[in-house]
């Protein structure tokens, strides 16, 4: 590979369009081949996403500004996770400047390449902890640079600081010094500095984006609004698998305010004034659909089961089956179910599109902007490059947004009026089209000796998957059998059985499945972790100590393990005695190195659950921003706990029986527990953040409700009858 | 139909159709942003506002019920944006957002139950607030609307 070739032009290539931009005050980056490799393997040791969705260009920019801020341009999407406060951080860190210096967007086509790689797996921060530092580090050595040039001495003689350079009584801004400077030298990437010289990483910092978000600022996709703009609505199947078999438009093409009506092969669209008119009249159409079946729970259901489909065995020590197959009057097995849900994230899907004769742009709000771009970019027969795509933030993610959410459809309708279009989701068509947290079937069966000691374990996982929609049909279930990299993420058994196996069973729903906040996480501890419960409980033994002695060993996660259980203990108050009528549970998950576990204190008033406090410890490795680690666990934990209570998709009549937030409660105020967050550093690098401590809620609670009534829980909502 | 109402301190004629519900005669007619769309049926808050100083769901009451009344969003909240509502600075306070999409709902809602309970307690606010947020933010929200009850009686002493 030419890498120096490559380099050169992308240096110029930058340097040329952001003089376009910005009038020339503009300092530069790299394209250094560490960060590419970087990116490849931490996005497919992530094992969330496939590495056909990796990058080879990765470049990240900064702007130092006229007003002497540093603008930096985010390769990754702010969903709500805070991690531009991070990023901020970071660059902060070796630009030497103040972090309220530093201002951080969404890089954007026309300012920037963007990112390959989507924005989930919880790997925002860890993958450009180094990253960013380098790129940041090698900006302010090449402000350097240019201040010796100027000033006719060595690099090594300026000093940067708060946004300055100096040396002796000299002294210029970064803003004066990059306005005054055409030809900049890179220097090869320059040594970081040392942990223990960083004066904002591991300090609590609140939101860059907080004020904002305080005053309600238009940020965000459905906000935006340009001259001229028409506003759409969709057509879409109210049937699970429907097909439109006709349609009569008459009525809704006299409805008030409607430019147009669209019916061109599978898309059928009303362009109007208003999004009020073009909704009030998509209601008049009239369509008859093609149920090929109209699906009930039950059959749906029994769809995803143990035993049932292809079989894909990712973990097997010692002899597991066997031992357990013969002597199945020593083991204990259990079956775990958990629902399909949607993602509810409370900005719908959508998007602004205007298609013109030989370009187009795209604003919206998006966890994959390259699949974004590539679908717009076919739909309207245009080169990629020719599609702009705006990255909005988005109103709450959390996996929905790493699937295409019809910008294909928007740009064509765009292409049709030949006028900016903007088309955003009802809540309805968010739930009955939406792409589906899977279901699952858990199957855990353990053989213990006459002491009590598990000699066996096997975890089975039925799951349909959440990966396989990203890439042609059937491409993703012919090579890999069955989603084991994000629906399958977590089935594997993390404790020391000499014998232990775990398979992942995939079969297709008539429905997408797709990502959801922690992927395999939540189901797979829920399953696991209440499999443990039970077995503590069966033997009498206390379920922290039983996953304490389980965990032990000489290896550092070992040792991490056995630091975030005592923390808990201690924290939780776990061997302090409980308020009468109160259950204590705790589970504790490993989700891609960071260490999440959970005690939760539950009490069952007039038949209701009430989950009085939720303590978390969290081990994420390196600990970069505490607040904004405060703010994912606190988060997660509230999800989770709507998971474990309330959330499920059922199908009836071969409709999605859930329409709305009637249909489908989540927690509110009223439901809000105490929550504590404990974070332990564990590690010198961080892991990951928004995802880990959804895992140990579901179980914890659970592990409660065993305690306190002796009845397990094994199927998720928690219904108590 | 002509519709005359106040929208954040300033009179307004539109002449649109009366059924049309507030949400989009704020967002598309009026351009203010900060009032979010989330269900459409009353039921997430996120569309939060207030009609002659009462909080309503705007998705779901028409444009001509405003009809000679006065309408606040989160835009009209504040005297400026260096001078927040005290809503508005417990949340800075309290770090509260996270995506944000709807916190304007909530922060609205909050604004009027503090004018009804100056020291609202936890089963004050769970009571009254019904709004849905995803991100999880309600642990920082009980903490800000009890911060913010205090910043009021502060200002008035």
């Amino acid at each position: 590979m030419a890498t120096e070739n490559k380099k050169t032009f992308s240096r110029r290539k930058f340097f040329q369009r952001s003089a376009i931009v910005l009038g020339g005050v503009v300092v530069a980056t790299y394209a250094a081949k560490g960060v590419i490799r970087r990116f490849i393997a931490e996005t497919a040791e992530g094992m969330d996403m496939p590495s056909m969705l990796a990058n080879n260009e990765a470049l990240l920019w900064f702007e130092i500004l006229p007003d002497n801020t540093v603008l930096m341009k985010s390769p990754k999407i702010e969903m709500g996770q805070g991690i531009f406060t991070g990023f901020a951080m970071l660059a902060a860190e070796e630009l030497e400047m103040p972090l309220d210096r530093i201002k951080v967007e969404h890089a954007s086509t026309s300012n920037g390449p963007i990112d390959k790689v989507s924005t989930g797996g919880s790997n925002s921060t860890s993958s450009l902890y180094v990253t960013i530092r380098e790129v940041a580090a090698t900006m302010r050595e090449m402000l350097k640079i240019a201040a010796a040039k100027q000033w006719g001495i060595k690099p090594s003689e300026v000093k940067a600081h708060n946004g300055e350079l100096s040396s002796g009584n000299r002294k210029i801004t970064y803003a004066a010094l990059a306005a005054g400077t055409k030809d900049w030298e890179v220097p090869e990437i320059p040594a970081l500095k040392p942990a223990s010289e960083f004066r904002f990483v591991g300090k609590d910092f609140k939101r860059i984006d907080l004020k904002q978000k305080v005053l309600g600022k238009p940020i965000f996709g459905i906000d935006q609004t340009f001259p001229g703009m028409l506003y759409g609505a969709i057509l879409q199947s109210p049937y699970i698998g429907g097909k439109l078999k006709s349609v009569k438009t008459d009525l809704a093409a006299q409805s008030p305010g409607v430019v147009k009506v669209i019916h061109e092969d599978d898309l059928v669209a009303v362009v109007a004034k208003s999004r009020y008119a073009a909704q009030t009249a998509l209601e008049k159409m009239e369509a008859q659909w093609d149920v090929p079946k109209k699906w009930q729970q039950d059959e749906f259901v029994a769809l995803t089961k143990v035993g049932t489909g292809t079989r894909v065995n990712v973990q097997n020590e010692g002899s597991a089956e066997s031992a357990i197959k013969d002597h199945p009057e020593e083991v204990f097995k259990q079956e775990y179910r958990t629902p399909m849900a949607v993602h509810a994230h409370m900005e719908p899907n959508g998007s602004v599109v205007h298609a013109e004769e030989n370009k187009a742009t795209v604003w919206t709000g998006t966890q994959a902007p390259d699949m974004v771009r590539g679908a717009v970019s076919s739909a309207l027969g245009l080169g990629k490059d020719e599609v702009n795509l705006k990255v909005a933030f988005s109103g709450g993610g959390f996996g929905r947004r790493m699937d295409l959410l019809q910008p294909q459809n928007v740009a064509r309708i765009s292409k049709i009026v030949g006028q900016p279009v903007h088309v955003f989701n009802t809540r309805e068509q968010e739930f009955m089209n939406g792409v589906f947290r899977p279901q699952t079937h858990h199957v855990l069966a353990a053989k213990m000796n006459k002491n009590g000691e598990v000699e066996a374990i096997t975890h089975d996982q039925a799951t349909p998957d959440q990966i396989f929609s990203m890439a042609p049909e059937n491409v993703g279930a012919f090579f890999l059998g069955a989603d084991f990299i994000s629906a399958g993420h977590g089935a594997s058994i993390m404790y020391n059985v000499k014998n232990k196996s775990t398979s992942v069973w995939h079969q297709q729903l008539p429905v997408t499945t797709g990502i959801w906040r922690s992927v395999g996480i939540f189901p797979n501890t829920f399953a696991i972790e209440s499999f443990m419960n039970e077995l503590a409980h069966k033997t009498g033994k206390d379920p922290i100590a039983l996953r304490m002695d389980l965990l032990k060993g000489s290896e550092k996660i070992n040792k991490r393990y056995q630091k975030v259980l005592e923390v808990l203990a201690e924290k939780s108050g776990w061997d302090k005695t409980k308020p009468e009528g109160t259950g204590r549970g705790v589970a504790i998950c490993n989700d891609r190195k960071t260490i999440a576990a959970a005690v939760a204190e539950v009490e069952i008033i007039d038949g209701m659950i009430k989950v009085r406090k939720i303590t978390q410890v969290i081990d994420p490795g390196m600990v970069i921003n505490p607040e904004g680690i405060r703010m994912q666990v606190e988060g997660a934990t509230m999800m989770g706990l709507t998971a474990t209570l309330y959330e499920e998709i059922k199908v009836k009549d071969g409709q999605i029986a859930s329409s709305n937030f009637h249909e489908y409660p989540m927690v509110t105020l009223a439901d809000t527990p105490e929550i504590e967050v404990v974070i332990v550093q564990g590690h010198d690098e961080p892991y990951g953040v928004g995802e880990p401590p959804m895992g140990p809620v579901a179980p914890a609670i659970g592990g409660a409700i065993l305690q306190l009534t002796g009845k397990a829980v094994r199927s998720l909502p928690i219904r108590l009858s | 139909m002509e519709i005359d109402f106040t929208i954040n301190g300033k009179a307004t004629r539109l002449n649109i159709d009366p059924a049309m519900p507030l949400l989009w005669v704020v967002r598309d007619e009026l351009n203010l942003k900060g009032t979010k769309f989330g269900c459409g049926k009353a039921m997430c808050g996120a569309c939060t506002l207030h009609v002659d100083g009462e909080a309503f769901r705007s998705c779901s009451i028409p444009a001509e019920f405003v009809s000679g009344k006065s309408v606040t969003t989160l835009e009209g909240l504040s005297e400026s944006e260096e001078h927040l509502h005290p809503i508005q600075q417990a949340w800075m306070e309290e770090n509260v957002p996270q995506c944000g999409y709807c916190q304007p709902g909530f922060m609205m809602a909050a604004a009027r139950l503090i004018e009804q309970y100056p020291a609202p307690t936890d089963e004050d606010i769970k009571n009254n607030i019904t709004n849905i947020c995803r991100c999880g933010t309600q642990p920082r929200i009980l903490k800000a609307i009890r911060r913010a009850a205090e910043i009021k009686q502060s200002l008035k002493s």
